[in-house]
Parts: C-alpha cells; sequence; structure tokens
C-alpha cells in the first residue's frame, strides 16, 4: 500500500516545478520557486529559480546524507534534516522528502470507510520524523492528511494534500501541499505542484561535483 | 507565535526601501511561463554600505598607514554592484561574474571593476566536464579557512561567505557513482598557468602548475586528497574530511603538508630574510544545531607558516622605530621598508594558532527571516581577538540588510590589539536582482 502511495505521488525518477509560499498570520507571504530531480528511493536535488536573492541555491540529498550550495560560497556545506534553508513551516526533510516507504515502515493500517489510515514508524533515528499517521484516499491512494509526531508523541506539524490534477504521462495526484504547525500557530506554508514528467538522468548528476551546474540540467 | 520586525527597525527598513514591498492578498498561483529554462539567466545584486571606524591610534597599523594624517575616526561608504550569469549552448555554458565597487572614505577615493569569473564549461557528459578560463576552484571543508585551499585566494574569515576571484586554468572533471558503502568518486584536475598577464599573482612567473582534488563519499563521509605541483608555488599534499555525526552534528578538517615552504621575516636587525621550512598546516570544526535554531561552528586552526609572537614583535618594532625617526628626522625609510612588508604581516591571519567561533541564532523571539549572530576570533598565543555581533533581516523579498559591531581587542604588541581600528560599525544593504 504505501509503496503504491509513494509510486501515485512521484515516479521514481522524475523532474518537478513547485512552489512554496510562507504565509505569516497578517497574509503576508514570501514566495521560492524550486526546480526538483529525483532518482530511485535515495537520490534528489532542489534548485532554487525564485526568488533572486535565493537564485542558484541548490540542496542534495543521498539517503541521510544533505548537503547545500550556496553559489557565492563556491563549494557544498553538510546540512541536517530538520533546518530549513527557506524558512517557515516546511523543513529542509519536507523539501528533498523521499519515498514515505524509504523513511518508515507500517506498523498499523485501519479501513475508515472512504480512506485507509496508516501508522508509520521511522526506520532510524536520523528520520526527521519519529512517527506519522498517514489518511489515505482509497479510490486515488494518495494522502489527504499525514500528521507527524516527534519521538516524544508531540505533533510537529499535519500536511494536508488536495487538489487532485493530472500531470499527464499518467501521473494523477495532488498538486497542493499545505503544512500547518503547532510550533507556528498563525503559520501556513503551501507547495504547488505546477509540472511533474518523468525523466531519466545519470547517478552522477546526484553528486557534489555537479551540483554548482544543476541550471544545465534544465 | 512569530512576528515579523518591529519597533524602530522596522521603521528603519521602511525607511531605507523605496517602497513597500510586502506582497499583496492574492490566491496562489503558479504561472510556470515565467520560470521555463532560457538559455541566457543573469542576475546579481547592488549593494550600499557604510562603515564608521574608531582608529585604534596607538595600534602599530594606524602608525603605519595613517603617520601622515593621524585621526581618531574614519567613516567610509561605498558601493558594489555584482553581476552573474549564464549561456547556454548545447554542451557548452558560459559562466560569468563580475564586479565593480567603489568608496569614499574621509581620506581617498577608490574604485575597482573585476572579473571574478568567465569561463567556458562543455558537459561532455553528466560524468566529464570541461572548464576553460577564469574560475574559483575552493576546496576544503573549513567555513573560516581553508588550509587545502591550494589554488584559491585565502578568504577573509569576516565574510568566509563572500564571491572571490578565481584564477585562470583548464579543469577536467571526472565523476563516477556506485552502489555500496563508496558512493561517489571524483577527481578534479587543473591545469594553471602562471605566465605574464596571466595569473601574475599566483606565484614565479612562466610555469605551468597542475592541482587535483579525488573526492570519495565513503561510508556517509565526504573525504578528499589534494595535491599541487609546480614551480610557482612548492609542491603540497592535503586531505580534508566532514562527516555528520549526528543529524545535528557535524564534523570536519583539514590537514595540508607543504614541502618547502618560502618564508619570508624580520632578524633581529631588521634585516629581511627569506627560508624554506616543511610546513604542516591543519583544521578541525564542528557544526552543532540545536533544537531552537541555534548553529555553533567552531575551529580550531593551526597556521603552521605563521609568526611567533617574538617574530610579529619585531616587525612592530620596525614600525615604532620607523615613527620614531619620521617624528625626529623627517626621514621615511623604515616606514617604507616596514609598508613593503605590509603584505606579510597584515595578512588577515599572521599567527599561528586560531579559535574561531560564530553563533547564529534563527527567527529569535518568534521574528521571522531575522538571524542574529556573533563571531569571534581568537589569536591564541597572545590572547588578542576580534568579537563581532549582527543582524541579519531578510524579510523583504531580495533585499537583505546587515547590521554589525566589530570590536577588536588585545595587548600591546599583539596582533588585534595593534590592529587600525579599536572598533568598527558597519551597515550594508543589498538588493538582489
Amino acid at each position: 500500500m504505501l509503496i503504491r502511495v509513494d509510486r501515485n505521488l512521484q515516479p521514481e525518477s522524475s523532474e518537478t516545478y513547485r512552489k512554496l509560499i510562507n504565509i505569516e498570520p497578517d497574509g503576508t507571504k514570501k514566495e521560492f520557486v524550486l526546480y526538483s530531480v529525483r532518482k530511485d528511493r535515495d537520490k534528489m536535488i532542489s534548485l532554487f529559480l525564485a526568488p533572486a536573492s535565493e537564485k542558484g541555491r541548490a540542496t542534495l540529498r543521498l539517503d541521510d546524507n544533505m548537503w547545500l550550495y550556496i553559489p557565492s560560497v563556491g563549494k557544498p556545506l553538510r546540512i541536517t534534516s530538520l533546518q530549513s534553508v527557506v524558512g517557515g513551516v516546511f523543513n529542509n526533510a519536507d523539501i528533498l522528502r523521499l519515498d514515505y516507504s524509504t523513511e518508515y515502515d507500517p506498523t498499523k493500517m485501519e479501513d475508515a470507510g472512504g480512506t485507509y489510515i496508516l501508522d508509520l514508524k521511522a526506520k532510524t533515528a536520523t528520520v526527521a520524523y519519529d512517527r506519522l499517521k498517514m489518511t489515505v484516499d482509497k479510490k486515488a491512494l494518495v494522502p489527504t492528511v499525514i500528521e507527524c509526531y516527534a519521538a516524544s508523541g508531540m505533533l510537529i506539524k499535519t500536511l494536508y494534500y488536495k487538489e487532485i490534477k493530472d500531470f499527464g504521462g499518467g501521473i494523477i495526484r495532488p498538486s497542493v501541499l499545505e503544512t500547518d504547525s503547532p510550533l507556528y500557530k498563525g503559520y501556513k506554508s503551501v507547495m504547488i505542484y505546477a509540472k511533474i514528467k518523468k525523466r531519466e538522468l545519470a547517478d552522477e548528476v546526484f553528486t557534489l561535483n555537479y551540483l554548482p551546474r544543476m541550471e544545465e540540467l534544465r | 507565535m512569530k512576528t515579523r520586525l518591529g519597533g524602530a527597525a522596522a521603521l528603519l527598513l521602511f525607511c531605507l526601501l523605496p517602497c513597500p514591498l510586502r506582497a499583496a492578498e492574492e490566491e496562489f498561483s503558479f504561472d510556470m511561463a515565467a520560470f521555463e529554462k532560457k538559455s541566457l539567466e543573469w542576475g546579481g545584486y547592488v549593494e550600499l554600505k557604510g562603515e564608521h571606524s574608531d582608529i585604534n591610534q596607538d595600534g602599530v597599523a594606524s602608525r603605519l598607514n595613517l603617520y601622515r594624517e593621524p585621526r581618531s575616526t574614519l567613516d567610509r561608504f561605498g558601493t558594489a554592484l555584482q553581476l552573474n550569469g549564464s549561456l547556454q549552448r548545447g554542451i557548452t555554458t558560459v559562466n560569468w561574474v563580475l564586479q565593480g565597487s567603489a568608496a569614499q572614505d574621509d581620506l581617498a577615493w577608490s574604485d575597482s571593476a573585476e572579473v571574478f569569473e568567465g569561463y567556458a564549461s562543455f558537459e561532455v557528459s553528466p560524468s566529464t566536464t570541461v572548464d576553460l578560463g577564469k574560475k574559483v576552484f575552493k576546496w576544503g571543508k573549513g567555513y573560516a579557512w581553508n588550509p587545502v585551499g591550494f589554488i584559491e585566494r585565502p578568504k577573509d574569515p569576516n565574510d568566509p561567505e563572500e564571491a572571490m576571484e578565481g584564477y585562470i586554468g583548464v579543469g577536467l572533471d571526472l565523476i563516477r557513482s556506485f552502489d555500496g558503502p563508496l558512493r561517489t568518486v571524483a577527481l578534479t584536475t587543473v591545469a594553471l598557468p602562471v605566465w605574464q598577464g596571466v595569473n601574475e599573482d599566483f606565484g614565479e612567473r612562466d610555469n605551468l602548475n597542475f592541482a587535483a582534488k579525488l573526492y570519495l563519499l565513503f561510508h556517509d563521509t565526504d573525504i578528499d586528497f589534494l595535491y599541487y605541483t609546480g614551480n610557482s608555488r612548492s609542491t603540497r599534499y592535503g586531505i580534508d574530511f566532514s562527516r555528520n555525526l549526528t543529524t545535528n552534528l557535524e564534523l570536519h578538517g583539514e590537514l595540508a603538508h607543504t614541502l618547502r615552504q618560502t618564508v619570508r621575516g624580520l632578524t633581529a636587525d631588521n634585516t629581511v630574510t627569506s627560508s624554506q621550512v616543511a610546513d604542516t598546516s591543519w583544521l578541525i570544526g564542528l557544526r552543532y544545531l540545536t533544537e531552537n535554531d541555534l548553529t555553533t561552528i567552531v575551529e580550531y586552526y593551526h597556521n603552521d607558516d605563521g609568526y611567533t609572537e617574538a617574530e610579529q614583535a619585531r616587525f612592530f618594532d620596525l614600525v615604532d622605530t620607523g615613527v620614531g625617526q619620521y617624528e625626529t628626522t623627517g626621514a621615511t625609510t623604515l616606514l617604507d621598508k616596514a609598508a613593503s612588508l605590509g603584505q606579510l604581516y597584515s595578512r588577515p591571519q599572521t599567527g599561528r594558532n586560531y579559535l574561531y567561533a560564530r553563533l547564529t541564532q534563527k527567527e529569535p523571539f518568534d521574528i521571522l527571516y531575522l538571524s542574529p549572530g556573533i563571531t569571534a576570533i581568537v589569536n591564541l598565543d597572545d590572547q588578542s581577538h576580534s568579537i563581532s555581533p549582527e543582524v541579519v533581516y531578510t524579510g523583504f523579498t531580495n533585499w537583505e540588510m546587515r547590521l554589525r559591531f566589530s570590536w577588536l581587542n588585545g595587548a600591546e604588541m599583539s596582533e588585534y590589539g595593534e590592529k587600525q581600528n579599536s572598533n568598527k560599525l558597519e551597515l550594508r544593504l543589498r538588493y538582489f536582482f
């Protein structure tokens, strides 16, 4: 079930354009546009296209390893999953998310009428959230709500998948991901997916040496 | 609840910015057409910077640099423009970073225009790339210092994230990825000529130099083996590593060995001597992130070709004697000699052992996009130091404001005790486009 949910959300090897919006309680917004590529279950890169102050920044994830490349710094630096390179409610683990089945083991599944409720437990202590409670739409087999918990049992954030859209190439999935958090009361972050396309990529793209050249991949 | 920057600081920002930049209320939209790939991409920033320095009038640096016009303060106002971009055609991409700056202080006007980078990149395949032209090769894992940065200019630990000027050369980049504990192997080789008008500030002229870096991602650890040889500088070897020990703790290190490093210095009778020594410089550091988003970077740096306290004191004595000579006779022979050694003795770090510590707190007191921080650089041999608290605000899209105060302190005849400034207040505003 979890693997089918993963495949419905994203092909194993693909490229994606998405916009990330941080919304403050007074309605003020800050927007980021990201171009991302991924391969297999453990490789992903995101390149910032906007705003201009962030343009050219790129993040690479290989399993639990994450690096940030800033053009002026000129070399990738290691970062951690709990940091956030954009501020707001989304952290690096949300932006560079691998397949749920790569990081979590299902421990329980309930049939709740039109949905399934999955309890997921992190495979290792290095995963950003210790436990997830995932509500899955029975028809579309995509998540609708995911609650993210710390090891202490504290709710860290809730993710809401919305607005199912046909992206072409057999990819039908939610086009909007919203999140809020009791740690950021009144704040909301939204991710809008504009384009998801299957794309075959060489393994060598997912390396530190290639990271400064990410723009050439588009 | 998190809030935006309030009070006087917000008022200051609103006064500085030309128009309200707060995004209007609107529904979520994503116009993909605006982000389709274009063959020509460009951007950059424009900067305004104001500085006020209190001069350390008893310090050797101010007595050497300002002996004709002694003063207690120095104000400076400057502006800079950086343009970067790329033009892609097939497998060829031309990249550039250009920077122009101008500044007026109480004493003089200065300006410069530099090509930091300008090179063509030929991507034969994702695993093979050739670079030709002026490019920055930043090697090493250290944040403030990079003893293994064999073919880069020394960076300023007070601003280690700023763009730098590269060198002209030819580079070849080969990458292979694998499954298993060895995930990546990448070899970077660079041929770097030093001819008339080409890389002349790198070292001795009329030589072709060679540098290489072999990178491994092995058992989730970044490891580099580095090598430089050529007649412009002496041969050197290096190794560095970086690894996340936990999800919030990273450890890194560098070690560089130079077979015959040429070291110039003053003898007791003020004669300039030159000798060759084997030199092993190294650095160890960590980066730690707390649950409250406090990032700490700490690095210890042993600079093996730095000057001892006694060696440094000879230079201070030379300036002292030179000022005495000028005041009594008007002659500047000794001060001219000291000024000619300024490149050696006025480098950012001239000592042998340093501690660097930087703490930055992301969005404290629930103020979004605000990052206060404090940086300390300590010369462990003479205990002199600089301490620089700062605050950075990025709440307005494409604007960055940084306010920084630097306080330099140390005993007489110590590195920071003899610097030109006793403190400096700096306000920097950047607009990115």
